[in-house]
């Protein structure tokens, strides 16, 4: 059904260049499959530490969503998606690369993570902070309870039994994603010198894609909100607000790796989306990635409140947003503004999501303490 | 300034056409021969335009595309066509970068003295502008063939001048018809060394664009000007284009001008008694402190009244009223000037008309030519009261905000209710101690029970959106009345509702949790969706959603389980229960429209074929009032009656 919709898509642009957007296709389709097989790993992490922590009766496995499925499909059916590949957007190539990261670290196939990692960075750089979600998936396994309930759980039963622990930090993955990480870096980065030899050579690919990301030079409008301040700004401050707006990136890094530590896969959707919000040069296609993510939580982020609010904001924001645009550019009787404001309550909505997101991963951490702790209270309903 | 020697000749322009149109009336060539002869005369480029009749298409989405998307080539006769005589003046002090339009419709098959009297006022200016030093941009006098409709021949002309074409399929046309190589002959041999071409002819990037008629049949007691400014989707020239017109007319030629209105607004006795009570609290307020001056007397109130009407009327429809839309769709401020002369026949009066008219629109030109830029100063989104007097948007969207307010605030309370006592009446019948038990059995629902909701809200709009493609099915049926399209439309309408209710039935009726409380949350998720389809709307085009936030504003908050009430057999819920059934009959677009349609025109003329009439003319002129009407209006009502008839 998915890629007949895809097809009656492309038929109608009639697009000449079909073979690219095949491939494109081929690859949203392909990471909606890397979704799902992530999907089914962490709903296997999930219900084995529920059974490592005998609360699979509170909490009946069959109510428990298939959250690779569910998250596949919302990655493919998301109107995001479906406009980011009809518009041979490239952001699909770099939301697989994100996703075949994940994919490998959450399968603990390190080359194919530090594959995925190297690959990402080298397209569109904000991936990079992606290593310490990373880092925590191959040094201690998938999402999990955290690790102190466990032992808290243990000391209980004063039965100390080792085989339903999780495993605690290990090096030796971390050294050998080193290890992989390094050794795709000096691949890519000597083809590309190779093959840029006549362009300038690989410091002008440096400048030219890191610097232009980091720069923010070109400042047509689009969904995110740097454009419109940095053609602002005056050109004095102008260092001074891009240092500023990317440090804002790098000071949430600390704060959310220590706090959501026990939860890797949640730590790297919530860094791709504060970083989809404040890239500068952001697409829907972005988004696409991280509201498809979202899909793999679905049991933890059940009591997530706003939903309704959320779902409606965006629905309202993707449909105002082009008519703004068409009010400005077209039409002439808007002005630069009016698009502006529909950029900012998309930020502001992302901005809840994320709260939101957090806060009820925090309570379903704290619901699963009480349950642990409490179950002698009420252990006879 | 206009002098009377180019009255003169502007007379004798006008006196030729009207006698070539008595001695031969083969095609209309001959009138445009003289026209383009005339041009020549002054020394002004002249060329011709030939352009064929465009057909009404079914383009719902048209109006968010770019004008010059989606023309489809087709095969054209020599029998359809229509020929625009164009004159251009370079501006001898401009660059060539800009010009100003000025359009005359004329149909030379059946002209009468009226559209005469017209290109004569165009000719008296333009023969002046050809003089004048001032000049800094260049003028286009566009001579509009108005056999297929005055609009098809400016916006044909319009798309040709935008859009540049490199293929040679003019001069293959050309060759195919053979009137055209008719008037290039005589062209050629009449005028020799002269400027005129059959290729087309551009000027630059239009600043302003005047559209001009005379009405020769008119019963006014002094000279007229009305102003028509309404292009497509309620779109508005800027202000500053009906300020400088309505300013030049007033106080330097005397003319009165006056804005469409609604006739039968100015009759009604409960409007005067409104602008009565007006007008004594504005006498009230001046007596306490003299600086306060917002009264106003009751007939300008009314007045004032019935043009807000009209203005809002004609933006909601979404249909230009006159040729200038065509130029809205390129940016382009443009207005139509319809003069009304006083009534009588002699011909002292048609040069007296000649010069002021033509004065006035020297004197707007002038005004536009001294612009170092377009008009951007003033508003573009207004609503007008009288040609003077206007309500801009920052007026109108309070109103309309706070006629919308309570729809977010209702969905969040219906929806925090439904959710709450969702949970509630579990976990009363538990103990307190099992609470923990039970909030992990809604883990699943927890805070997506409204996606069952959502989803029936999405299934509705999805039905909204086949039943507005399918005119588009019956557009292609050959030979059908209104009255018979309309029956089409409305069978194949329930039909796909039918079968979409028969595919989906299973997961629409099984609402597993919280039956009770379902109708709340389809009724939150409606006026959510509502609430986000008027917004949009009213970016689009504010009047169509204004009308229509007052028809379902009401109907959405009011909207209750008629059982509920019948049960609760109060006063309050009787009366609740007969709002719900009004509006629920009312806020349906067709009884919607026949209930407008009698008011206006009397119950006498309505019949079922009209309703269809009006949708074709709203998808033909690319109206976003379609779209509004088939993806919004009727989803609404429709989920409105299912929360009606719910079963709770």
């Amino acid at each position: 059904m998915v890629p007949l919709c895809y097809c009656r898509f492309l038929d109608r642009l009639q697009l000449r260049e079909l073979k690219d957007s095949l491939i494109i296709f081929c690859t949203d389709v392909f990471s909606a499959m890397l979704i799902r097989a992530t999907g089914q790993n962490l709903r296997l992490a999930y219900l084995f530490s529920l059974e490592s922590l005998d609360l699979v009766k509170q909490i009946e496995v069959s109510e428990i969503l298939s959250s690779g499925d569910i998250a596949a499909l919302i990655y493919l059916w998301n109107p995001f998606t479906i406009v980011a590949c009809v518009g041979l957007s490239t952001s699909p190539v770099e939301n697989m690369a994100v996703i075949l990261c994940l994919y490998g670290a959450c399968s603990r196939l390190i080359p194919l993570a530090a594959f995925g990692w190297v690959i990402a960075t080298h397209l569109s750089l904000y991936p990079a902070i992606l290593i310490i979600p990373v880092i925590f998936l191959l040094g201690c396994g998938p999402d999990a309870p955290p690790r102190k309930l466990f032992l808290q759980r243990h000391q209980q039963e004063e039965v100390l039994n080792q085989s339903k622990l999780p495993l605690g930090f290990s090096w030796r993955p971390i050294i050998h994603f080193a290890f992989w990480a390094l050794l795709w870096s000096v691949y890519v980065l000597v083809l590309c010198g190779i093959s840029l030899k006549q362009f300038g050579g690989i410091w002008e690919m440096f400048k030219s894609t890191y610097g232009f990301i980091l720069t923010v030079e070109d400042l047509s409008p689009n969904i995110g909100v740097l454009w419109y301040f940095f053609a602002e700004v005056f050109d004095f401050f102008r260092n001074f607000f891009l240092i500023v707006f990317h440090v804002n990136i790098i000071f949430m890094i600390l704060p959310l790796a220590i706090r959501l530590c026990h939860r890797p896969c949640f730590l790297a959707f919530v860094y791709i989306a504060i970083f989809s919000m404040l890239k500068s040069y952001p697409s829907v296609g972005d988004s696409a990635l991280y509201l498809g993510l979202l899909g793999w939580f679905v049991n933890e982020l059940a009591d997530m409140q706003f939903s309704f609010f959320l779902f409606c904001g965006y629905f309202g924001v993707s449909l105002l947003s082009p008519v703004m645009h068409n009010l400005w550019i077209w039409r002439g009787t808007g002005n630069a503004n009016f698009y502006f404001a529909t950029a900012m309550v998309y930020a502001c909505l992302q901005i809840i999501l994320v709260v939101e997101g957090v806060s009820a991963m925090l309570n379903h951490d704290r619901k699963l303490r009480n349950l642990t702790t409490g179950k002698p209270r009420d252990a006879k309903s | 300034m206009l002098a009377n020697q180019h009255v003169l000749e502007g007379n004798r322009l006008v006196n030729d056409l009207t006698s070539s149109n008595l001695k031969s009336s083969e095609t209309g060539i001959e009138s445009q021969r003289i026209i383009a002869r005339y041009m020549l005369d002054l020394g002004a480029e002249a060329s011709i335009h030939k352009f064929h009749r465009q057909l009404n298409h079914f383009h719902p989405l048209h109006f968010f595309s770019s004008p010059d998307s989606g023309i489809i080539e087709e095969n054209y006769s020599c029998s359809s066509y229509g020929i625009n005589t164009v004159g251009i003046i370079r501006a001898p002090r401009g660059d060539g970068k800009e010009a100003i339009v000025l359009v005359t419709p004329y149909n030379a098959l059946k002209s009468g003295l009226g559209e005469a009297l017209s290109i004569g006022i165009a000719y008296s200016v333009f023969s002046l502008l050809s003089q004048v030093t001032w000049l800094a941009k260049d003028i286009i006098w566009l001579v509009a063939d108005s056999r297929y409709g005055e609009y098809a021949a400016v916006s044909a002309w319009l798309r040709d001048y935008q859009t540049p074409k490199f293929s040679s399929l003019s001069t293959l046309d050309a060759e195919m018809c053979p009137d055209i190589d008719n008037l290039y002959d005589l062209k050629v041999n009449s005028i020799t060394g002269s400027k005129f071409s059959s290729s087309f002819k551009r000027a630059g990037t239009m600043a302003a664009a005047l559209v001009l008629k005379v009405r020769n049949k008119s019963d006014q007691f002094e000279d007229t000007i009305s102003i028509y400014a309404e292009a497509s989707n309620g779109q508005m020239p800027n202000l500053d284009l009906i300020n400088v017109v309505n300013y030049l007319a007033v106080h330097r030629q005397g003319l009165h001008v006056k804005v469409e209105k609604l006739w039968s607004l100015l009759n009604s006795s409960w409007l005067k008694i409104l602008g009565e009570i007006f007008e004594s609290l504005g006498k009230v307020a001046k007596s306490l402190n003299p600086k306060w001056k917002f009264g106003i007397t009751a007939t300008e109130y009314v007045e004032g009244t019935a043009t807000l009407a009209s203005s809002l009327y004609y933006q909601a429809l979404g249909l230009p009223t006159g040729p200038h839309g065509a130029f809205r769709d390129y940016q382009i401020d443009a207005i139509t000037l319809e003069i009304l002369p006083k009534f009588s026949s002699d011909k002292v009066r048609h040069s007296d008309i000649l010069l002021r008219g033509g004065r006035l629109i020297e004197g707007v030109i002038r005004s536009v030519n001294n612009l170092l830029e377009k008009f951007h100063q003033s508003f573009f989104l207004y609503l007008l009261t009288s040609p003077s007097k206007f309500v801009s948007v920052g007026v109108y969207m309070i109103a309309f905000a706070l006629l919308i307010a309570p729809l977010p605030i209702v969905a969040a309370s219906l929806y925090v209710d439904a959710s709450s006592l969702g949970n509630c009446s579990k976990s009363d019948k538990s103990t307190p101690s099992a609470s923990l038990d039970t909030d992990e059995h809604s883990i699943t629902i927890g805070s997506w029970m409204w996606l069952n909701s959502a989803k029936l809200v999405f299934l509705v709009h999805l039905w909204g959106a086949i039943v507005s493609l399918i005119p588009y099915v019956i557009c292609q049926i050959p030979d059908c009345t209104p009255t018979t399209s309309f029956m089409i439309w409305v069978l194949l309408s329930m039909l796909s509702f039918l079968t979409l209710y028969s595919v989906l039935a299973s997961p629409l009726s099984c609402a597993k949790a919280s039956q009770e409380k379902e109708w709340a949350l389809v009724k939150s998720v409606t006026i959510s969706s509502v609430f986000i389809g008027l917004g949009l709307m009213s970016v689009i085009n504010f009047a169509t959603a204004e009308i229509g936030a007052l028809l379902m504003v009401p109907m959405c908050l009011l909207a209750r389980p008629l059982k509920l009430d019948v049960r609760a057999g109060t006063l309050r819920s009787f009366s609740r229960m007969i709002g719900n059934l009004v509006l629920g009959l009312i806020a349906f677009p067709p009884a919607a429209f026949f209930l407008l349609k009698g008011m206006l025109d009397g119950f006498g003329s309505v019949n079922v074929g009209a309703f269809w009439i009006w949708v074709e003319s709203l998808w033909a002129w690319n109206s976003a009032t379609y779209l509004f009407i088939g993806m919004v209006h009727l989803p609404c009502w429709v989920l409105c009656i299912h929360i009606l008839l719910h079963t709770c």
